[in-house]
């Protein structure tokens, strides 16, 4: 029985904060992003501000755009293709970052340096006036602290019978998705998220858009982004030093010329192998000025000088 | 029990005792429904005539088949007296043969075994299910109506409506007229329950029959139809409900939606100018919308009539139809609908019904709502106020 996946009400910080996928198995499986705080999300829904969106990619039969999503906790990206048409024209057609309703599925994107980026792929986006996104935010705050408070629940007691929790008026869904964060995420400080909604409440109180606002809270979730650091590489050698400009030069050559100004990976790998540097060593390359921070690539396949 | 008489030893069997045995047995019953049919023997190809139904003493009903039946004099509502009935199992409940080795005769209503109603177990809302029968109940009437149906060629009143106790409300369908009122409690007994579209439905025909009690215990009517919204998770779980009420935000449409056209006769949508049953017609246009309603703990359909889709979208069946003059695209109207409706707050109230695709909901209130911002931040803040 396939049904419909729910929107979970989640903030921007608590999509930023999740790392742990759930793989579906079988035929047309669906698949989760596991939330630090309890929410075990194939589809969401975001209330906050979206930012003018710019287009990616240069293939024009494959239009894709992507937005800057933001509420008063923190920030994802939110992206429409041709695949969700009503959602890309509406990306499009915006002119200024304005308050909107987003329902889309989540989707966790690991860099080749395993940092998680989690991005919100719209299905439906409407732009609402300010107290239509309050009222959203309201009941996306309301439904975290639900949550929140059936993870304590849990976690003092944890031979909790499901069905004492149903009876209680808890969705059976969200149980299961309690007990999965609790078991994945040991060690997170709920408390400080909890501080976080504060600036949350505040914006459902009337305070100004996130847009306007003091800017992002400090990240005080202790959820590592990135993976623990690694012992400093040793200084590159002159022939390394020699590779890694035949790289950058032919990465800015093709950026130039490009419509999005990304340099495409395929191309890149094809124009250095080329010049006598091997798919294996480009990619090791590649690696290492990314951890160095020179190189980026925000979109896969798509690179960019940092 | 014991300090009464041993009951006078009858031939006959009672429904409700009746059990799978290979020895004939004797019964008095009355013919609730039948169908007559023949059936096509494997052997030479022969048809032999069978007559098939449902046979109730008011003690319980069984289905009963009838080999090579009298052409003439079988009604519904005829009492027989059998004598040498056969009693097979189908599906796990008894069912009664009538073959050349039975002897039938009509015989009198006096003839059925009398009933105290307290030897009939009383059965909640909660426990019925289908194809129980042989119970009673005690409830309060919700609301009643009658509808005149057009059975085979027969025009006949059907009273349907709604009957609740504590444990849960099923919808009523009786083809008598008890003269029920909303708002009363009754018990019953001789009903049998059905599923009717995916919902549980009360049966009741001539020999049931209806007792006003008082049912101080029973549930007010007024509590039962203004309950307040339950989560979308809730009503998945309970498999649907006569009485649901739900809120959340509108997701999505599902096809069709927008402009569809019917069929005069039957209201079915019609495809290319075809009714599925009435073949070639001309296609009423209509306006609907199959809306996805999202409260974060689950997601139902809402199927929304012209009326509630015309008010909520705040444009008219007439106006659609101009407006696809304009743009012969009718995907637009179905786009305008949900850019109009997307994200929008709805409490609806209304039968509920679950399938594989989750529950649908056939409306009968959608009203937007509005959340008072002020109360919900304080509530919130209220709610964040221990964390320092």
């Amino acid at each position: 029985m396939a049904l419909r996946e729910p929107a979970w009400r989640v903030t921007a910080r608590e999509l930023e904060s999740s790392l742990e996928e759930e793989k579906g198995e079988g035929d047309r499986a669906a698949s989760y992003l596991l939330s630090p705080f309890g929410a075990r999300m194939n589809r969401v829904l975001i209330a906050g501000t979206l930012s003018v969106a710019e287009p990616l990619g240069r293939d024009e039969s494959q239009p894709f755009w992507r937005s800057r999503f933001t509420d008063s906790t923190g920030a994802v990206a939110v992206t429409a293709g041709t695949f969700q048409p009503r959602a890309m024209s509406q990306l499009r057609s915006s002119t200024a970052p304005r308050p909107a309703l987003v329902v889309g599925k989540v989707h966790l994107y690991r860099g080749r340096d395993s940092v998680g980026y989690v991005s919100v792929r719209a299905e439906s986006i409407r732009f609402v006036a300010e107290n239509e996104e309050r009222a959203a935010l309201a009941d996306i705050v309301r439904q975290t602290l639900d949550r929140l408070d059936l993870l304590e629940r849990i976690e003092k007691d944890p031979a909790t019978q499901e069905e004492a929790l149903v009876a209680d008026g808890v969705p059976r869904a969200w149980v299961r998705a309690a007990r999965e964060s609790l078991r994945r995420y040991p060690n997170v400080d709920r408390l400080a998220f909890r501080r976080e909604l504060r600036n949350a409440v505040r914006r459902v109180a009337g305070d100004s858009g996130p847009a306007a606002s003091r800017g992002p809270p400090p990240p005080t979730v202790t959820v590592t982004r990135a993976p623990p650091p690694k012992a400093p590489a040793p200084a590159p050698s002159a022939a390394e030093r020699a590779e890694e400009s035949v790289f950058l030069d032919q990465l800015d050559e093709i950026a130039d010329v490009s419509v999005d100004g990304y340099a495409d990976l395929k191309e890149l790998i094809a124009r250095v192998a080329s010049r006598g540097l091997v798919a294996d060593r480009a990619e090791a390359l590649l690696n290492r000025l990314e951890e160095e921070g020179v190189v980026e690539e925000p979109i896969v396949g798509k690179l960019r000088r940092a | 029990m014991t300090a009464e008489p041993p009951a006078p030893t009858l031939p006959e069997v009672r429904l409700k005792d009746l059990r799978p045995s290979v020895s004939p047995v004797e019964l008095v019953a009355r013919i609730v429904s039948f169908d007559r049919r023949e059936v096509t023997r494997r052997s030479d190809g022969s048809r032999r005539p069978l007559l098939s139904g449902l046979l109730s003493d008011g003690t319980a009903t069984v289905r009963f088949t009838w080999w090579d039946p009298p052409r003439e004099g079988i009604e519904r509502g005829t009492v027989l007296r059998a004598v040498g009935a056969e009693v097979g199992e189908f599906r796990g409940r008894p069912e009664v043969t009538f073959s050349w080795r039975t002897r039938l005769a009509p015989a009198a209503t006096a003839e059925l075994p009398r009933v105290d109603p307290e030897e009939i177990p009383l059965r909640t809302m909660k426990e019925l299910a289908p194809p129980d029968d042989g119970f009673r109940v005690e409830v309060r009437v919700l609301r009643i109506a009658g509808r005149t149906v057009t059975v085979g060629e027969e025009r006949r009143v059907v009273h349907e409506g709604l009957i609740a106790d504590r444990t849960g409300t099923i919808s009523l369908s009786s083809w008598s007229d008890f003269g029920l009122t909303a708002g009363e409690a009754v018990r019953v007994t001789g009903g049998y329950v059905r599923s009717f579209r995916g919902r549980r439905q009360l049966v009741l025909d001539e020999r049931a029959s209806v007792v006003r009690i008082d049912g101080s215990d029973l549930p007010d009517p007024a509590e039962l139809l203004r309950a307040p919204p339950r989560s979308v998770a809730k009503v998945e779980d309970d498999g649907g409900g006569e009485a649901v009420a739900v809120e959340g935000v509108v997701v999505g449409l599902l096809p069709p939606s927008g402009l569809v056209y019917r069929c005069p006769v039957c209201q079915r949508s019609v495809r290319s100018g075809i009714c599925r049953v009435h073949g070639q017609v001309e296609g009423q246009p209509d306006l609907r919308a199959r809306i996805v309603l999202d409260d974060g703990t689950g997601a139902l359909t809402v199927n929304a009539g012209r009326a509630d889709t015309e008010r909520l979208w705040g444009v008219t069946l007439e106006e659609a139809r101009r407006r696809l003059r304009d743009q012969p695209d009718p995907s637009l109207i179905e786009e305008q609908i949900l850019e109009n409706l997307f994200g929008r707050r709805l409490r609806v109230r209304g039968v509920g019904t679950k399938d594989d695709f989750g529950v649908t909901i056939a409306p009968e209130s959608i009203e937007p709502v509005e959340v008072d911002l002020d109360a919900s931040a304080e509530e919130l803040a209220a709610r964040l106020g221990e964390v320092r």
